[in-house]
């Protein structure tokens, strides 16, 4: 192939990644800020990634049709080796460019790591092996997971922040800069930012996550993807199977120019490896001689220029994924009641099948229209670590809304339809008599009464003789919740005016899916 | 100095005192409401279609050239407040706020300001209200509520006194009030009075602590130039969210008045509750903005 061709290849490439990573954040941003009530959903990427489908189905024993449409890009695979996470995949897209800016000095030497190659195998056996347990971890360390996850919770609200806090500092300053930032600032305040901030609970630790992996580049090019991706690591072992394959031809001078870009630090000359070959025609370029070529032939047995992880590793890592699934299962959270305070999303199933399908990808916090949904730091036990939970302090479940239900890849939120939403029951309102204004201080109050959203109210007030905080008797509207009007939407407890902590709290109390069978 | 004038001055004096994002305090820009003997005329429109019968009860009231001089900036704040359509009644009915935007503009208002602080988040509650496209429709600069333009105003009441009230506000030269006549928990209904609401930003629910004297300062602080009760629909159970068409009655009515104490004693009347029942208009009557008697008020029906 000549140098010409190769340079050509590598242009398209680099154009349909910029194609898929704009179309992945502009269908997420759509999907989330959108002020329409058609939107689109982001989780079409999800059913084209076969190590989705297969936790999925290892831990449900069920198809989703949807993601038989992973078998597309396996399929492809045989035939283009790892184009996937070469050309398509959106966060591999990223890491290329970080790599490429944190490029260094030509001449630097760099050689095949083997070990760190292994290590994405290991993680892919102990995702397997945990999920055969019922241990779900493919979301923590899936592409689309992070990505989906990280621009959520971190960089959308992040950049928000920043563009607003810019352009309003801008726009009002006295002299000539508002003249030019104002029509900026209106233009991105009707049509780019968020009415109000969003706010997510674990933004910094997902956010600094996202960071630590991106600056990983520095230390070795597309890092997540060469050592830790999980999802890699499966094509990695369709690739081997495969047809695709680079090499020399004879007009090759061993000068091994074609090392100096490979994703993997490898090249067609030496250390060529099937598995690891993002297909990024890089080394084509690179070649003076035009030696480098591309042939389709049958998989030889397996020579020394595959990677192999050995028995031992192998049957180390199913131990660690043992043990990774069980230990989990036997801490407290598993068994009592205490892990129940918190709320999911409605539609959401049973908790221990939540656990299972739940990639903790976060669409649902992205769409939910009140910032209502939030990533989980312990609340749901170690192992609910970013399932999406029910905050009251950043929102409410919005009575006319079920965008949550609609875009769960794996259906750990069951789709529900509006009216299905709408007496589907997320918990039960409950009064703390102690803090209640109405009950504590006797005042007039009954800001719940008034949000309730339920066409009957399933919070009421009846009018009593008290005495209030004077010590005076008074009549005061004293508040109650009817629990079987109840669907614990909690706009109750978020609206509720006492500073401290609510007067009234939504919790898991009666909540539709304990009773699922 | 004229009225107009006051505002206008007191505006520029605002964004003069006002630091960017700092909150600082203004000058009220009230005018008490004295009751005459007689009493401001109220108009009560009966008919099909919404559209007309808000363009009849203004032009009955003296058409909109008597509440609007040339070149004013004019605010119509509706009752933008829940995430609800017009069938269930939970919001101003969107063909009233058009005739009144269309009307403004006809009588020479250099801009129309439609504009609510809603419960729901805003994108929603603008959009299915159907208040968004009709004042959009006919010209109306449609504006979210925007914590960043919050300053502390100063309503001298006897329960409500330093507050946050939007800015835009403060700023226009004319204020119509809109609101939509229905039930209300705690207050028992919502009309004009309680529809001021809307302007305060802020921990609003604080404020139920002593609703009906709250309400009253809101309306003797802050003068409404217009009034119009949209009573077309009305929500009789349930509010002020509602949700059940069971819930709604049809009226057919719009109230129009200069008056915002005589426009809610009809609109009580109107909705069957004895107005001198109703918390906040007593508290209004205490401070003498009118007399709670329906009988005592100079109303003109029609029905076209």
């Amino acid at each position: 192939m000549t140098a010409k061709t190769g340079k050509n290849i590598q242009r398209l490439r680099i154009a349909i990644q910029f194609l898929f990573v704009f179309l992945f954040f502009y269908l997420l941003f759509q999907s989330g800020y959108s002020r329409t009530e058609s939107f689109s959903y982001t989780d079409y990427f999800f059913y084209f990634d076969p190590l989705i489908f297969l936790v999925n189905f290892i831990s449900t024993g069920k198809i989703i049709s949807l993601f038989l449409l992973s078998l597309i890009p396996l399929f492809l695979t045989l035939l283009f080796g790892r184009f996937f996470c070469g050309w398509v995949c959106p966060f591999g897209a990223i890491n290329q460019f970080f790599s490429w800016i944190f490029r260094k000095s030509k001449k630097e030497k760099k050689e095949v790591n083997r070990p760190l190659l292994k290590l994405k195998y290991i993680v892919l056996i102990i995702i397997l092996v945990a999920t055969v347990f019922g241990t779900q971890l493919a979301g923590w360390l899936d592409p689309f997971s992070i990505l989906t996850r990280s621009a959520s919770t971190a960089i959308n609200p992040a950049s928000n922040y920043l563009l607003e806090e810019s352009l309003k500092t801008g726009a009002q300053d006295k002299g000539i800069i508002s003249k030019a930032v104002k029509p900026a600032y209106d233009f991105a305040r009707k049509n780019i930012l968020t009415q109000r901030q969003r706010v997510y609970s674990q933004s910094v630790f997902i956010g600094l996550l996202f960071l630590f992996l991106i600056v990983m580049n520095l230390y070795k090019r597309r890092f997540f993807c060469n050592y830790l991706c999980p999802l890699g690591a499966l094509y990695g072992l369709v690739s081997r199977i495969g047809f695709f394959k680079l090499k020399t031809n004879p007009a090759c001078i061993s000068c091994n120019a074609c090392s100096r870009n490979c994703t993997y630090n490898g090249s067609p000359f030496k250390d060529y490896m099937k598995s690891e070959c993002l297909t990024c025609f890089n080394c084509t370029t690179d070649c003076p001689k035009d030696a480098v070529d591309v042939c389709l032939e049958l998989p030889k047995k397996a020579n020394r220029t595959t990677i192999d992880i050995g028995r031992r590793k192998m049957i180390g890592s199913s131990v660690i994924g043992l043990v990774v699934a069980s230990l989990p299962k036997t801490i407290i959270e598993a068994k009592t009641k205490v892990v129940h305070r918190f709320t999911r999303p409605p539609g959401s199933v049973k908790e221990k099948e939540f656990l299972s399908r739940c990639i903790r990808c976060g669409q649902c916090m992205q769409v939910c229209p009140t910032n209502y949904i939030q990533p989980a730091l312990t609340e749901a036990g170690i192992e609910g670590l970013w399932t999406p939970v029910l905050n009251a302090h950043s929102g409410y479940c919005e009575y006319e809304c079920n965008k949550c239900t609609q875009v769960c890849p794996t259906n750990a939120i069951e789709k529900l339809t509006l009216p299905q939403k709408k007496e589907f029951k997320i918990g039960t309102a409950v009064i703390d008599r102690n803090r209640c204004y109405t009950y504590a201080d006797g005042y007039n109050c009954a800001v719940c009464e008034e949000h309730c959203p339920v066409p009957t109210k399933a919070i009421r007030f009846r009018e009593v003789d008290t005495w209030n905080h004077r010590g005076k008797l008074v009549k005061v509207k004293q508040i109650y919740v009817l629990p079987k009007l109840c669907i614990g939407c909690g706009i109750c407890e978020n609206v509720c005016p006492r500073s401290d902590a609510p007067g009234i709290i939504c919790t898991s109390e009666e909540e539709a899916r304990e009773f699922q069978l | 100095m004229k009225r107009r004038d006051f505002l206008k001055n007191s505006a520029l004096l605002t964004s003069a005192l006002c630091l960017p994002g700092a909150i600082d305090a203004v000058q009220p820009a009230k005018s008490s409401p004295t009751p005459s003997p007689a009493g401001p005329l109220v108009v009560k429109v009966e008919g099909e279609s919404p559209y007309n019968i808000t363009k009849k009860a203004v032009e009955t009231l003296g058409g909109m050239k008597k509440f609007i001089s040339k070149q004013d900036v004019v605010m119509i704040k509706p009752n933008i407040g829940w995430n609800r359509s017009v069938e269930q009644a939970a919001n101003t009915n969107p063909e009233v706020v058009k005739a009144l935007v269309e009307m403004a503009y006809n009588a020479g208002a250099k801009k129309v300001i439609v504009m609510d602080n809603p419960c729901h988040k805003a994108e929603d509650t603008y959009k299915r209200s159907g208040i968004e496209a009709a004042a959009k429709a006919a010209g109306a600069d449609v504006r979210y509520a925007d914590d960043n333009r919050l300053v502390v105003h100063d309503f001298k009441g006897e329960s409500l006194t330093r507050w946050q009230v939007y800015r835009d506000f403060l700023e226009v030269d004319k204020f119509i009030n809109v609101p939509i006549l229905k039930h209300h928990g705690s207050s028992g209904i919502t009309i004009a009075m309680k529809n001021l609401y809307g302007i305060l930003g802020g921990e609003r629910g604080k404020l139920h602590r002593d609703m009906g004297l709250g309400i009253a300062d809101l309306a003797y602080g802050f003068k409404s130039h217009l009034v119009l009760v949209d009573a077309y629909r009305i929500l009789l159970r349930n509010g002020p969210t509602g949700g059940r068409v069971s819930d709604v009655e049809f009226k057919k009515t719009v109230i129009a008045s200069s008056s915002i104490f005589d426009a809610d004693v009809v609109a009580a009347d109107l909705f069957g509750l004895n107005p001198t029942q109703v918390e906040f208009i007593q508290a209004a009557a205490d401070k003498k903005m009118g007399i709670p008697d329906i009988s005592k008020i100079n109303i003109k029906s029609l029905k076209i």
